[in-house]
């Protein structure tokens, strides 16, 4: 026990966190410029700063170099970003609220309450859902996932919630069977769809960057960044409900508020990114873990430094999805599975160790 | 002061708390004892607003204690829960940090960081991670927690604001040796002696003999009996409070009676 003790110490290796971070930053640009570099046709690297710099005066498309990286790989590149960066900090904050390192917006259901509204749009466009795709345009996916995901939230946060406590139990058993629900939903759905749209939600379900242009990227951006800026007045309150929610409440947090904003911002987090790019797994998984072993728990700097890494992350698996198998474009969902699932399992592995020996 | 009036709390159709009055003075030492399920930790979670669908009132410093704003009310009102579970690997330090999150200066305040951790035996805890401290080293670092919340009078709270500062402590020596039991009540009196009002639930009657002012017995939801210390050297009391054999309860009486004259 002594020595286990002694070993849970010794493997964290304490840079000063700017250290860290600087690290993480550096790795994430350089990703960025690989993507846009790299693909079917290889490009410079002063070509790509070039198109960047045309992209931010809003210059016009000067070759097809020039072309090929702002209308192709930019964009791609900034929803990896994006995408990546919402899905790993809806993770911490679910984890957070939760208090349950393996809890992530897919445990609790959102992530599947996202999918089904999307699906119903997809399958139901032309029947029941016209309306809806009348009202609201390019915009029916993306809002319709968003509300699906702020449904589920809403739902799972009455269900769990008990005399203006939490029962955690309750929610996380209750997300399981949101997860059934839905899924017999969307299955049901996909029964009764015709072949094109089958082929949209096969791709769509495994999770594919490859959809995104420009329209649907400032919508995802808008979603994504509002949460973002919002969240770090919360991490003092992210660390006290470690504690319980008592303890945080007797620590002068307004708890009941707090934990329903951190809740609205993840379900927008996640329901932007599933509607732009299907579900993606793992990364509101893989990331927070990673982090918290790299700096500990605290929110205030987990929070910046998952942003950072989850972006960094899906940037890598998508450039991985790209040019594995090229011209194959491979769902980046799947890859993110690949590299996801055995580091989730070796997390696990070493969770556990740490519970037998202590 | 806080003041309990009337204090009621019902979960269906059962009273757990039923008609409960009872007063929290400066500098004073409450001790609230009774069988398990009397209700004595509802009382505690009613005054630290866990609970807040309470009949009756309650009224910290003349005015009821939802209407404080509760920033307010954590800077001079700390509560020391049974046990808190924290699975996250926080370190001992950062745990005690946060009990200065009322204030907003975690990252400034090292110097009563480390006095707090001094005070409850943790300081040499200070690196270790909160989850792998044994049950009884976790309890004393919540409590360094707890005392940094209030460690210092609320010079800056103005006229309006909260003028005393309070301590509830729920079974906080539940997991501890004899030593640091007696420790942390030596503590928690050098607290009541600054103007403190404490208020401990306690299971352990010769602890609560050796320490109290003052004693509060529930039972079944109600007051047994409240008063002043010598309360717990009366066998008819105890053995009413915990259905005790008569034999038992003189035996238990006598030895408080020792505990009150030995201190």
């Amino acid at each position: 026990m002594q020595l286990a003790r002694r070993l849970s110490v010794l493997p964290r290796v304490q840079f000063s966190f700017a250290w860290q971070v600087g690290l993480l930053v550096i790795t994430f640009i350089f990703l960025f410029l690989l993507a846009l570099a790299s693909g079917p046709i290889s490009m410079d690297v002063s070509q790509v700063l070039q198109s960047l710099a045309n992209a931010l005066v809003g210059a016009d498309i000067q070759s097809q170099a020039d072309w090929v990286i702002r209308e192709l790989r930019l964009p791609r590149a900034v929803m990896a970003m994006l995408i990546g960066a919402g899905l790993a900090v809806a993770g911490v904050v679910t984890q957070g609220i939760f208090r349950n390192p393996l809890a992530d917006p897919g445990l609790i259901g959102v992530s599947s309450g996202a999918a089904l509204a999307a699906v119903a749009v997809i399958v139901l466009s032309n029947s029941w859902l016209a309306f809806w795709v009348q009202l609201t345009g390019t915009f029916a996916l993306p809002l319709a996932a968003f509300l699906g995901a702020m449904a589920v939230s809403l739902l799972i946060y009455r269900l769990g919630t008990i005399n203006g406590q939490t029962q955690i139990a309750m929610l996380l058993l209750a997300g399981v069977a949101i997860n059934v629900i839905t899924g017999a939903l969307t299955g049901i759905l996909t029964y009764v769809a015709d072949d094109q749209q089958l082929r949209s939600m096969t791709f769509w379900s495994m999770g594919s960057l490859a959809y995104g242009r420009w329209p649907e990227i400032s919508a995802l951006f808008l979603c994504v960044l509002l949460p973002l800026l919002a969240l770090p007045k919360f991490s003092r309150l992210l660390n006290a409900l470690l504690m319980g929610e008592a303890v945080a409440s007797h620590l002068g947090f307004q708890v009941q508020r707090g934990k329903f904003i951190l809740l609205a911002a993840a379900a927008l987090m996640v329901g932007a990114g599933v509607a732009v790019a299907g579900m993606i797994g793992f990364i509101g998984l893989v990331v927070p873990h990673l982090m918290r072993l790299m700096l500990g728990p605290d929110h205030r700097q987990l929070l910046p430094a998952s942003m950072v890494c989850g972006a960094a992350l899906l940037l890598l698996a998508d450039l991985i999805a790209r040019t594995w198998l090229a011209p194959a474009d491979i769902p980046v969902g799947l890859v993110m599975a690949i590299l996801g699932g055995p580091v989730f399992l070796l997390l696990l592995m070493q969770q556990i160790k740490t519970v037998r020996s202590s | 002061m806080i003041q309990v009036k009337n204090l009621s709390v019902y979960r269906g159709k059962k009273a757990i708390l039923n008609d409960v009055s009872a007063s929290l003075v400066a500098g004073k030492k409450l001790a609230v004892l009774g069988p398990n399920g009397a209700g004595k930790s509802t009382l505690l979670k009613c005054i630290s607003q866990e609970i807040s669908d309470y009949h009756g009132d309650i009224q910290l410093e003349n005015q009821s204690l939802s209407e404080w704003p509760a920033l307010q009310r954590a800077r001079s009102l700390a509560v020391m829960p049974q046990k808190v579970e924290l699975t996250f690997p926080f370190r001992a330090h950062q745990v005690v940090a946060m009990g200065r999150a009322p204030y907003g200066d975690e990252n400034q305040s090292d110097e009563l960081i480390r006095q707090a951790m001094l005070c409850t035996d943790v300081w040499h805890l200070r690196d270790r991670p909160y989850p792998l401290l044994s049950g009884g080293e976790q309890q004393r670092v919540q409590l360094a927690r707890v005392l940094l919340q209030i460690w210092q009078p609320n010079h800056d709270a103005g006229r309006a604001g909260i003028q005393q500062r309070y301590l509830l402590l729920d079974e906080c020596t539940s997991a501890l040796d004899p030593a640091h039991q007696h420790a942390i009540m030596t503590l928690a009196d050098q607290f009541a002696d600054q103007g403190v009002a404490v208020l401990a639930v306690m299971h352990d009657v010769a602890l609560a003999a050796s320490w109290a002012d003052e004693i509060l017995i529930l039972k079944q939801g109600e007051v047994l009996a409240s008063g002043d210390r010598d309360l717990l050297s009366q066998g008819d009391v105890l053995q009413q409070a915990y259905d005790l054999d008569m034999a038992l309860a003189s035996q238990y009486a006598r030895q408080n009676q020792q505990w009150l004259e030995f201190r």
